[in-house]
């Protein structure tokens, strides 16, 4: 009882809608397109970055969010954007009406390193409050309408993605979490990760980030259930 | 008086003895046919006779001769025996049946000959004791009985266990033997008499417990009732397959007979207290039967288990006529009474189709343990459905057969309302609590016994084997159809157990009392509201008019206040079981006519599949019930070894548990070690001393002189 | 010390050449004196820290590192092994600790540990890979080399029972797990034994981080195990910077000391909450995400990275850190204070929630010290083994620190040791903050060829890395053994029997982290 009335004296935790700038206590954000002064200048940024995010054409820095995995070296010059709008569609397909209202989620560690995992953790916490929109997280994928992957799909992982993948039914979409479920980030592709779950099962919504904000998986996750458009 | 019944069972009689003879000096390839042919005829006969009985009336006593020094032998049918006759032979031929080719196994092993010779005269035995009508006769043919039965649990004789449990159950069944002959005696001192049909005259008191006491423990141990009963799940599973379904089916019947027999016809029962031991005894037996049947993961000891478990019901149910009996309310103890039969009449048929099940699946797969078997219904499907409907019989699902016996017990139990003194309605309402419980624990027993063993995965790669011959399917066919037809025709079979407790319940008591008189549309005096008459016969009281028999519906009719007190018909619940299933089949594939259905791998996990050790065993399922009937099972640990290798890397974990039989723990320990403790005693007298020897022989002399000279 | 050591090793193997490099007693040791060695080493309460094995084109070698418990002092015994007999005689008789290490090491360098009890399905599973793949031998260089090989798979039994089975968790269960598969022997209720199957999420950190350069295999410390970047990142630069030779300034150690202790601190904090769920106390678990979620900002305010990732480089720090900036941060954290100790409060007073968490698990002192294990986890079953103290580095060796022990071993315990280590962290980080010293944040060390061993105290518990490095800087074998590795080994010493609705609890106060042992 005494539980009762410690959560009852919390009050409200759960913050109102998305900020359209996160702060850095939420996300470092994400690299942009970035125009420097001299060529040389934009290709000594690109070749900072370790995973190939960064591409120099003449004084123009170009961004693969898909890539980046915050290693923070080109911080210092690069310019980062700051939005929530982070997922950005593979094939462009949405759930339609039937999955408006409610959906179900299936979580899968393909090879996480834990952080992505952690934030999704923080989804269902009293800051964010994932149950509001009417997305759960769902223990089989019997009865899940998305696959969340995290990870880069290690090749002793891959088996078991794809059975939940078919064990679920459709329709249904695959979300991949973080720069290692979209593109392998520092691991893959390589002797035992995938380049990301698109490798193992068809993806329809990436969200970049190193992790992700919960905030960014949000908008990813709403996007499917055709709640608001994906960036 | 109708003498032809009686004519046919002594033919009955004469055909199996015979059978018994020849199978001895036919060639060995030939006995199992022998023993069909012979024993189905028999029991065909005993079956005609027992209807001819049930229909027409009973024949009354016939004196055959006078022994000099024994007494006079009389034979006679009654509606009782006929009614235990019928149930016998319905159990006898599906068993025959199944026989033909179950016995292949034995060839060339042990001696089909013998085999078939024992059976015949188990056969002979058991028709010819429902007839038998004095003290004489009764217990030679009921000695034949126990060494007969005996004598087949022992037919493996090369297993010591089989040689073991027979001789424990001979053992026990002699020490039980001679205590209802005691009482049998004592209930006749009174008339003089040795014959059943003369009344038993006054008496005290004292001696009216006495024999009931001596005969109720005589019969307890052959029926099979705590704590009298460590032979039964020793001996059962042990029996070949067949055997196993007759112990279970007909000699534990035997039993139950014998306490009828004693407590409604020889000296029924007066006093309260009788009805409430045997409703005690009852209730524990089905409890405690049903707990080791629960936890027990060998299929034949479970069914074993089982038996006992249902007995106690059937025992319960008399225990409850009993205390009616001694109330005065003849309409109630006539319900207890044919809720006790009737159930006896159902465990027969569908422990008969269990246990040929059971041996089915030994014969067929060489194995029982239900942690080794596993997804049967893929390789032997009829088995598996007649095993189905034996486990929803012996479940009490409604509409099958043990329902309606068990339904019937209950609203029995119940009646404890119409019973005055306060301790007796406690006494009621706790075995009702304990049936209760048995119930749900049967249902676990059960859905654990066919799950386990027919569906899921092979827990042990399993022989690549056909289904069972037609001759062992026919067998269980047929005792299915009796589960199936004594369960959806209720009102059909009251009746016929009514007629056998006519005798001494008054005639029609019944079927007035169960199956309602305003079926007949103007049945005048008619005590109920007119509207109320009207709506039942719009509700279905005349379907069934047009057919023989009284209607569909069994119920107890109360007073204006309450006029139905119980009803129930689990033949309109057929139709309504098959209209669902209609129904819900057709609003299926309505709804997914058009629909892509996906078929995907069960989910385990991301594992690619299940592995057969991943299944869950039969131990598994039913280890809740162990761990809270802990105190009850009281498990010694044989093992419980944790192996390491250097020190610390566990290799293994070594566990062996084993749960005595309360039953065991809780007399046959104490009684052997108190004779193996005399045995010792009397041996230390033996140390060959001739002048000790002198001695002792001297005292006996002393003693004898005095004793004559008292005298 | 270390010299005392070393004379009395002199005396009883006069043959072997034994000397000190750089704080660790190094020999070459000829392969049949190592079982004799190791067991004096373990007779004197010396851990082994770690199993490194390197192959080049044409030599094998087995570096045994240990580490003296009593006094600061590493040793590090080399076997040279013929790369064609690849055998050698296991050291589990002798230690237990080395078991998971030679399954490891079997599995990745077909290296054949006779004496072993049970070897293979270990990092390459057995359904997917041929045994002896080798998958860090120089031949292998991308998954194609891998010899496949689909074979059945059973589960290793323990138990032996009538009607024992395996029920198998994983390695997809719960809502967000992470992926890794138990067997749990049982006979229905109780679980009498749990096994866990790992490395379904193995990335082969050690084999990817070969050829890259030291800056870049930083990245994979990092994300080895996300929720403790630092941790690992930290015994990884430690082990780079030794092999370079490379002394960090004051302040540079100093803020290491600090953002490490503020990981700390949010990762028990997440820990308190796993376990706050795996009870179903969901106040308590609300309450607890919600102080996580504040402990994660308060670090990204800071750092930039919820996670700190980005922070640590080779030589010191990537960037440096106001001085207000940190104090506003140890503000903060001090402000969150009073909340911990409130939810510690009502856990504590709670009986059902103590009931749930109370000698489940039980991992006792003899065991933890059998089996080496370490952090947290070893800390509630009354040992030590905290690098900070038994091993000091900068900044904590010149620091005063408590380090909570709790003597149970339960999951009461581990939860208590949690709580009171977030206390001392909040402490060591004002500590460290009262007089930053003001030298720079990074220095430029040169590359070199070189090789080290670095280690750090990380959340869970001792993080080691055994780094070498090229002339141009690129790494030729980086060999990591996080702290959740040691401790999985003690997994099923706390699984010995418990009840099966337990095994969430058990899970969640063992504190284990799946990715930082697959690595």
């Amino acid at each position: 009882m005494s539980w009762f009335w410690r959560g009852l004296r919390a009050g409200v935790l759960t913050e109102g809608p998305a900020p359209e700038a996160l702060p850095e206590s939420l996300s470092p954000g994400l690299p942009r397109a970035t125009e420097f002064s001299t060529p040389a200048q934009a290709a000594e940024i690109a070749a900072r970055c370790p995973t190939g995010a960064l591409e120099a054409q003449d004084r123009v820095v170009g961004v693969q969010p898909d890539r980046c995995v915050d290693c923070m070296r080109c911080k210092s010059a690069q310019e980062w954007r700051h939005d929530v709008r982070w997922a950005h569609p593979d094939a462009v397909e949405r759930f339609g009406s039937r999955f408006k209202h409610s959906i179900h989620v299936r979580i899968i560690d393909a090879g996480d390193c834990g952080s992505c995992l952690n934030e999704l953790a923080q989804l269902t916490g009293p800051s964010y409050n994932l149950h509001r929109f009417g997305i759960f997280i769902t223990p089989t994928p019997r009865q899940a309408d998305v696959l969340l992957v995290v990870g880069p799909v290690t090749r002793q992982m891959a088996g078991p993605l794809k059975v939940a993948y078919e064990a679920m039914p459709s329709p249904k979409r695959v979300l991949a979490v973080g720069a290692c479920a979209a593109s392998g980030g520092i691991f893959g592709p390589s002797v035992m990760s995938a380049g990301g779950a698109a490798d193992a099962v068809p993806v329809d919504l990436t969200v970049p980030g190193c992790p992700p904000p919960p905030l960014a998986i949000i908008g990813a996750l709403r996007a499917l259930c055709g709640q608001e458009p994906p960036a | 008086m109708n003498q032809l019944p009686l004519l046919l069972t002594g033919i009955a009689v004469a055909v199996a003895l015979a059978g018994a003879v020849v199978a001895l000096v036919l060639p060995e390839r030939r006995a199992p046919a022998l023993l069909l042919v012979a024993s189905c005829i028999a029991a065909t006969l005993a079956l005609v006779a027992g209807g001819a009985v049930l229909l027409g009336g009973a024949s009354g006593d016939r004196l055959l001769w006078s022994f000099p020094v024994l007494g006079p032998i009389a034979v006679g049918t009654t509606p009782l025996g006929a009614l235990f006759a019928c149930v016998a032979a319905f159990v006898y031929i599906p068993t025959s049946i199944y026989s033909l080719r179950y016995l292949d196994r034995y060839r060339h092993e042990y001696s089909l000959r013998a085999f078939s010779s024992w059976y015949c005269v188990l056969l002979a035995a058991i028709i010819a004791i429902f007839i038998c009508r004095d003290i004489v006769s009764f217990f030679i043919v009921w000695e034949v009985v126990a060494i007969a039965s005996a004598a087949l649990v022992a037919y493996e004789w090369r297993r010591e266990r089989n040689v073991r449990a027979a001789f424990i159950m001979l053992a026990m069944s002699e020490a039980g033997t001679i205590a209802a002959m005691a009482a049998m005696l004592l209930a006749r001192a009174g008339s003089g008499s040795l014959l059943f049909g003369v009344p038993a005259g006054g008496l005290s008191a004292v001696a009216a417990w006495t024999i009931f006491m001596l005969s109720f423990f005589g019969f307890g141990v052959k029926a099979g009732l705590l704590p009298v009963n460590s032979w039964l799940p020793r001996a059962h599973p042990v029996a070949p397959g067949n055997v196993s379904a007759l112990l279970s089916g007909v000699i534990l019947n035997l039993g139950v007979y014998g306490i009828v027999l004693v407590n409604v016809e020889l000296v029924p029962v007066r006093f309260a207290g009788e009805g409430i031991v045997v409703l005690a005894i009852g209730a524990a037996s089905a409890l405690i039967g049903i707990l080791y049947a629960t936890i027990e993961d060998d299929l034949k000891v479970m069914l074993a288990y089982s038996s006992v478990e249902n007995l106690g019901i059937a025992v319960t149910a008399l225990g409850v006529a009993f205390v009616f009996t001694a109330a005065h309310q003849s309409v109630f103890a006539a319900l207890g009474f044919a809720a006790g039969i009737y159930h006896v009449a159902n465990h027969s048929a569908y422990k008969g189709l269990l246990f040929l099940g059971a041996a089915t699946l030994d014969a067929r797969l060489g194995g029982r343990s239900m942690n080794r078997l596993g997804g049967l219904i893929r390789i032997l499907p009829a088995t598996t459905a007649f095993f189905f409907v034996g486990v929803l019989a012996i479940a009490a699902i409604p509409p099958l057969n043990g329902f309606v016996s068990e339904w019937l017990t209950f609203q029995a139990l119940l009646r404890a309302v119409e019973l005055s003194p306060l301790g007796l309605r406690i006494v009621f309402a706790l075995c009702g609590a304990i049936l209760a419980l048995t119930a749900a624990l049967a249902v676990t027993c059960f859905v654990k016994a066919f799950g386990m063993t027919f569906l899921g995965k092979a827990r042990t790669p399993l022989p690549r084997v056909g289904e069972a011959p037609s001759t062992m399917r026919l067998g269980m066919a047929l005792l299915a159809l009796e589960c199936i037809g004594l369960g959806v025709l209720p009102t059909y079979v009251l009746p016929v157990i009514g007629r056998a407790a006519a005798d001494f319940f008054g005639s029609g008591t019944i079927v007035t009392a169960l199956i309602p008189q305003f079926f007949r549309p103007a049945a005048p005096p008619n005590p109920l509201p007119p509207d109320f008459v009207a709506t039942f016969h719009a509700l279905g009281a005349q379907i069934g008019m047009g057919l023989p028999g009284r209607g569909w519906v069994a119920m107890l009719r109360g007073g204006s206040a309450n006029p139905v007190v119980f009803a129930m018909s689990t033949t309109y619940l057929t139709f309504i079981i098959i209209a669902l299933l209609g129904v819900t089949y057709g609003v299926v594939a309505l709804v997914t006519r058009r629909r892509a259905i996906d078929r995907s791998r069960v989910w385990a996990g991301g594992l690619r599949s299940l592995l057969p050790e991943m299944t869950y065993t039969a131990t598994g399922f039913s280890n809740p019930v162990r761990v809270i009937f802990n105190a009850i099972f009281n498990p010694t640990e044989v093992e419980n070894d944790r192996e390491t290798i250097y020190e610390h890397f566990r290799s293994a974990i070594r566990r062996r548990r084993e749960d005595v039989f309360s039953a065991d723990r809780v007399l046959a320990e104490p009684v052997a070690q108190a004779v193996r403790r005399f045995a010792s005693f009397l041996a230390r007298m033996h140390h060959g001393r001739l002048p000790a020897y002198v001695g002792y022989a001297l005292g006996t002399l002393v003693v004898a002189l005095a004793i004559v000279i008292w005298m | 010390m270390l010299s005392d050591v070393l004379n009395v090793l002199r005396s009883i193997w006069p043959s072997i050449e034994w000397r000190v490099d750089d704080g660790s007693i190094v020999a070459v040791l000829p392969r049949e004196d190592l079982r004799a060695v190791a067991k004096y080493f373990s007779a004197q309460r010396w851990r082994l820290g770690t199993i490194v094995a390197t192959e080049g084109r044409h030599e094998l070698e087995l570096r045994y590192c240990f580490y003296a418990t009593a006094h600061p002092g590493w040793a590090q015994l080399i076997i040279a092994l013929n790369p064609v007999d690849r055998t050698i005689a296991s050291l589990t008789p002798v230690t237990i600790a080395a078991d998971w290490f030679e399954r490891e090491i079997e599995d990745l360098f077909s290296v054949r540990f006779a004496q072993h009890p049970r070897l293979g399905d270990f990092v390459l599973h057995d359904d997917q890979w041929a045994e002896n793949a080798g998958l860090m031998r120089p031949f292998v260089q991308s998954g194609e080399d891998l010899p496949v090989q689909r074979r059945e798979w059973r589960p290793k039994r323990v138990l032996e029972e009538e009607g024992a089975f395996v029920m198998p968790v994983g390695p997809v269960y719960s809502g967000g797990a992470e992926s890794a598969l138990f067997l749990l022997e049982t006979v229905g209720e109780d679980v009498v034994r749990a096994t866990p199957r790992l490395f379904y999420k193995y990335r082969a950190i050690e084999k990817i981080a070969q050829g890259r350069t030291a800056a870049d295999a930083l990245l994979l410390a990092e994300r080895c195990a996300g929720t403790s970047a630092i941790g690992n990142g930290l015994a990884y630069c430690r082990a780079v910077e030794r092999a370079l030779g490379a002394t960090l300034t004051r302040r540079s150690e100093a803020l290491r000391g600090f953002f490490a202790e503020l990981e700390r601190l949010r990762h028990h904090m997440t820990s308190i909450r796993e376990i706050c769920e795996s009870t179903s106390l969901s106040v308590a678990a609300s309450q607890a995400l919600w102080l996580e979620e504040q402990f994660l900002r308060i670090s990204g305010e800071l750092c930039g990275h919820r996670y700190l990732f980005g922070v640590l480089a080779i030589g010191g720090l990537q960037r440096d850190f106001a001085d207000p900036a940190l104090e506003a941060c140890l503000r903060k954290a001090d402000a969150l204070r009073p909340k911990v100790d409130a939810l510690r409060g009502a856990l504590e007073r709670s009986s059902s929630f103590l009931d749930r968490i109370e000698r489940v698990g039980i991992v006792d002192r003899e065991a933890a010290q059998t089996f080496e294990l370490v952090g947290p986890f070893a800390r509630a079953a009354a040992i030590s083994a905290d690098m900070r103290a038994v091993q000091p580095y900068a900044p904590y060796s010149g620091l005063e620190f408590n380090v909570p022990i709790e003597e149970e071993g339960d999951g009461y315990a581990r939860l208590r040791v949690l709580f009171a280590e977030m206390e001392e962290s909040v402490r060591i980080m004002a500590a460290l903050c009262r007089d930053l010293p003001a030298d720079g944040t990074r220095i430029d060390a040169a590359m070199r060829a070189g090789r080290g061993l670095g280690w750090s105290e990380a959340p869970r518990g001792a993080s080691l890395a055994w780094v070498e490095l090229e002339a141009d800087g690129t790494v030729s074998r980086y060999r990591l053994t996080p702290p959740s590795f040691r401790n999985w080994h003690g997994f099923h010493v706390a699984t010995e029997s418990f009840a099966f609705q337990d095994f969430p609890i058990v899970l969640a106060t063992l504190d284990l982290s799946v990715a930082e042992n697959d690595r």
